[in-house]
């Protein structure tokens, strides 16, 4: 059995809706029924088949070819792999529940946004409101964990309910804004407004050094115990974060944001 | 352009048809008695199907500012429900805030062809009237909001003559191009400005000193002796709070006789008995109704689900702004003249206070004996969307399934409440009455509503079916205008509504006073406030339609 390959025909001129390319919506049908598959593409729709060349069986494993026009990638999987093989374009893994989705280049706005299980990992940079709400929305990702290789953009885990982030890059401003819990690590920069309005939830820093909210609450330096074993738990992600020395670091400990209730809390590694 | 509608079963209540086989002709647009041995264009075999006149909408929000604020607010309204381009149908979106197209062909497809909209601000009037010219095949009218604006306040509580508040009254109608004349939440929407949280019938305004009963009778006399058709239409005070019941009473009373309408009364029909301090007012309610004559209602149904209430009562929204789910809301001031409470509800079966009010409801319409004095609303989309009008009239119709649907309810409420054992059930007859000749009658429009020789042809035919929500969601034809719009609840044309008005006379003295106020205090002059005709008929779409008042004619 080998993946089931979606491959680009020629580059898309209009963007193009995806999301009934996931294992879940793929399993049972037949080759033909899959070419024959009913596309949002601009302001019509298209057969599958006119877009792409399939080949392949396996369809609890997907490949779809990249383009930044390519939206709703892995929209609501909840099993088997994608991999898209460079760019995706927005809502990449919206509202994902299991299985695992890899972007081997860059993606654009709202990937990951209101995620409810899974993995999700970018290999490249991610646009703005990665893991965050929808525009209106009260909750943003609520599950799952989202792995960034390069820079993500402004508004991570805006909303974020729960889960966790990882941004081996840097990250833009408002990271973390109006969080209600989970974890967001960066191992690089992060930009103006962290935390704004976070209620709950950490952002655990290690670029050096940020500018940080006056409602925010110098706590001092400190060994937590806790930190190992989160960091523990990224282990077999195979991320930056699993190494030794981050598991051993001292951290200086920021509390807020006061303007609302104020128990989250930015770790800024030592 | 001749139409032949032959030998279906007519429904007619305005006429006194009850259920009787008759063929119904068309010349141009309007109902005659014969087509004079011409030969019809069209003829369309109706035997077995209900023929009705279209349906009249007499409460529903689907213009003006504080639906944009829903449809801003609730993105997810519209993501949850798309509607995409269909046929002859342009694209749309939203349950409970729909878009203004889509909002159209909803009404259409379910046999609508008239929708009135409650709340018009006199100063956003202009908005008002653009968002209801672009709701397609739904002729429109508004009911322009005064009772909490600063001029009018200040004459009450100066003690001016009753003649100027009259002038007050018809300029404003005439120049914001409504049919008829709203309080909302009488002086409270003001009052709540001045730091008061509740203002009760007879609870004096801190700043201007006048109460809501006396905003309530100057506006009804001004309403009355000015000869407008539609009486006084009345949010009263008090929404949704528990023993309201007792100040719905006292406005029925205080009015001494006045035509007057009391628009969503479930909400207003609320007792403190039981434990819960919650229970049904609707019996007491429903009595005083039968009893006073010159007391119109609509009810304001609840129905389960989400939904958005939008209300220019800004006092009472702030209050239960605590409930909104999803957990967001807008309360705002408005040109510092009236107000706007956006606040999304998720009414549920199982909670005992939105199982109460379903009863409550549904007790207020089967308690209530005369049905040309109560209407058929869910103050769409306060209580529900107007989309589940179809269940609506099942449960009316069908006492086995409403008895079904409240043994699946919170049972405390279910035990609480009467409902069970009332026996009535709607009949055809009855549901034309409610939806068409009545609504059509108290709004003063002697063409709609009915099918005789001169009315519009505003035609629905359904086919007869024993699930009363199946047959009133899917009518085999509408006709608008003598049009055919809709076929086997399908739009298969697109056509404009009219915009109904009336034109009250009043003494032109009042305009330069007013046009001293407007220099001095409002955001506009007066020469901007006043819509002009060609502003609603220059796209060549809407046309206006005056109905006539009856000045001085009436008791």
């Amino acid at each position: 059995m080998t993946a089931l390959s979606f491959t680009l025909k020629s580059p898309l001129r209009q963007r193009l809706d995806a999301s009934p390319l996931v294992p879940d919506r793929l399993l049972g049908k037949s080759p033909k029924e899959i070419a024959t598959l009913d596309l949002q593409y601009g302001n019509r729709r298209i057969a599958a088949a006119d877009l792409f060349d399939i080949a392949g069986d396996d369809a609890e494993s997907v490949r779809i070819s990249g383009s930044p026009k390519l939206d709703f990638a892995g929209r609501g999987m909840t099993r088997g792999s994608l991999i898209i093989d460079g760019d995706a374009g927005a809502y990449v893994g919206m509202h994902m529940k299991g299985g695992r989705l890899c972007v081997s280049g860059s993606a654009g706005l709202y990937a990951a946004c209101e995620l409810k299980g899974g993995i999700v990992e970018i290999c490249g940079n991610a646009g703005d409101l990665l893991g965050s709400a929808l525009p209106g929305n009260k909750k943003g990702m609520s599950e799952g964990v989202v792995i960034v290789r390069g820079d993500a953009g402004d508004r991570v885990g805006d909303h974020m309910r729960r889960g966790s982030i990882l941004i081996e890059g840097n990250a833009g401003m408002y990271l973390g804004a109006r969080m209600t819990a989970g974890t967001i690590a960066v191992r690089g920069r992060i930009g103006a407004c962290a935390g704004y309005a976070m209620k709950r939830g950490t952002l655990l820093v290690y670029g050096s050094p940020v500018s940080i909210g006056a409602t925010f609450n110098d706590c001092g330096l400190h060994t937590l115990g806790f930190l190992p074993l989160l960091l523990k738990g990224y282990q077999g992600l195979n991320t930056c974060f699993s190494e030794t020395r981050a598991c051993r670091s001292r951290v200086r400990r920021l509390v807020g944001d006061l303007s609302v209730q104020g128990k989250g809390e930015i770790l800024l590694v030592a | 352009m001749l139409i032949k509608l032959t030998g279906g079963t007519v429904y007619d209540p305005a006429n006194g048809i009850d259920g009787q086989v008759r063929n119904l002709f068309i010349r141009d647009g309007r109902i005659v008695h014969s087509l004079n041995g011409a030969t019809p264009d069209q003829e369309y075999d109706l035997r077995g199907k209900v023929v009705m006149a279209g349906a009249i909408d007499m409460h529903t929000h689907i213009g003006g500012g504080k639906v944009t604020i829903a449809r801003n607010l609730l993105p997810e309204d519209h993501r949850a429900d798309p509607e995409p381009r269909r046929g002859l149908m342009r694209a749309g979106c939203g349950h409970a805030a729909p878009s203004t197209l889509t909002t159209g062909y909803r009404y259409a497809e379910m046999g609508y062809t008239a929708g009135f909209e409650p709340a018009v601000l006199p100063i956003n009037a202009r908005q008002a009237h653009m968002e209801m010219a672009d709701v397609p095949l739904l002729d429109v009218g508004g009911y322009v909001m005064l009772g909490s604006d600063d001029f009018f306040l200040r004459l009450l509580s100066a003690g001016s003559d009753q003649k100027l508040i009259n002038d007050y009254v018809a300029w404003t109608i005439r120049s914001a191009k409504a049919i008829g004349i709203k309080v909302v939440n009488p002086g409270g929407i003001s009052a709540f400005k001045f730091n008061q949280r509740m203002l009760d019938l007879d609870e004096k305004h801190v700043y201007y000193g006048v109460t809501p009963r006396q905003i309530l009778k100057s506006l009804a006399r001004a309403v009355h002796e000015l000869g407008v058709p539609h009486p006084l239409h009345v949010h009263g005070c008090n929404l949704g709070v528990p023993g309201n019941v007792e100040t719905t009473l006292n406005t029925i009373s205080g009015i001494e006789g006045l035509p007057m309408h009391l628009t969503h009364i479930q909400f207003h029909s609320y007792g403190v008995e039981g434990d819960r301090k919650f229970s049904s007012g609707a019996a007491r309610i429903a009595e005083a109704i039968n009893a006073n004559k010159n007391i119109t209602i609509d009810v304001g149904q609840i129905l389960f689900g989400q939904t958005v209430t939008a209300s220019g009562d800004s006092m009472r929204q702030h209050a239960n702004a605590g409930h909104a789910h999803p957990d967001k809301w807008v309360c705002m001031d408005i040109e510092c003249d009236a107000g706007c409470g956006v606040v999304p509800f998720k009414y549920r079966d199982k909670n005992f206070v939105n199982a109460l009010q379903w009863c409550i409801g549904l007790e207020t319409f089967l308690l209530i004996d005369d049905p040309w004095r109560v209407f058929l609303t869910t103050d769409h989309p306060n209580g529900a969307p107007f989309t589940t009008y179809p269940h609506l009239i099942r449960l009316l119709m069908d006492k086995s399934f409403r008895n079904d649907m409240l043994a699946t309810i919170n049972p405390e409420a279910a035990a609480l409440s009467t409902l069970g054992s009332i026996d009535r059930e709607y009949s055809l007859y009855e549901i034309a009455i409610m939806t068409r000749a009545g609504a059509a009658r108290l709004l003063g429009l002697t063409d709609r509503g009915h099918l005789g020789a001169g009315a519009a042809a505003d035609i629905t035919v359904y086919t007869d079916q024993a699930d009363k929500e199946k047959m009133f969601t899917r009518p085999d034809y509408v006709f608008k205008d003598g049009e055919l719009v809709v076929r086997n609840g399908e739009v298969v044309k697109v056509v404009w509504g009219n915009l109904h008005t009336v034109q009250p006379e009043f003494d032109n003295g009042i305009e330069a006073r007013l046009r001293d106020y407007f220099d001095r205090y409002h955001t506009m002059k007066l020469d901007n406030f006043v819509i002009n005709d060609w502003e609603i008929e220059g796209d060549g779409r809407s046309k206006i339609l005056v109905h006539p008042c009856h000045q001085g004619t009436r008791s």
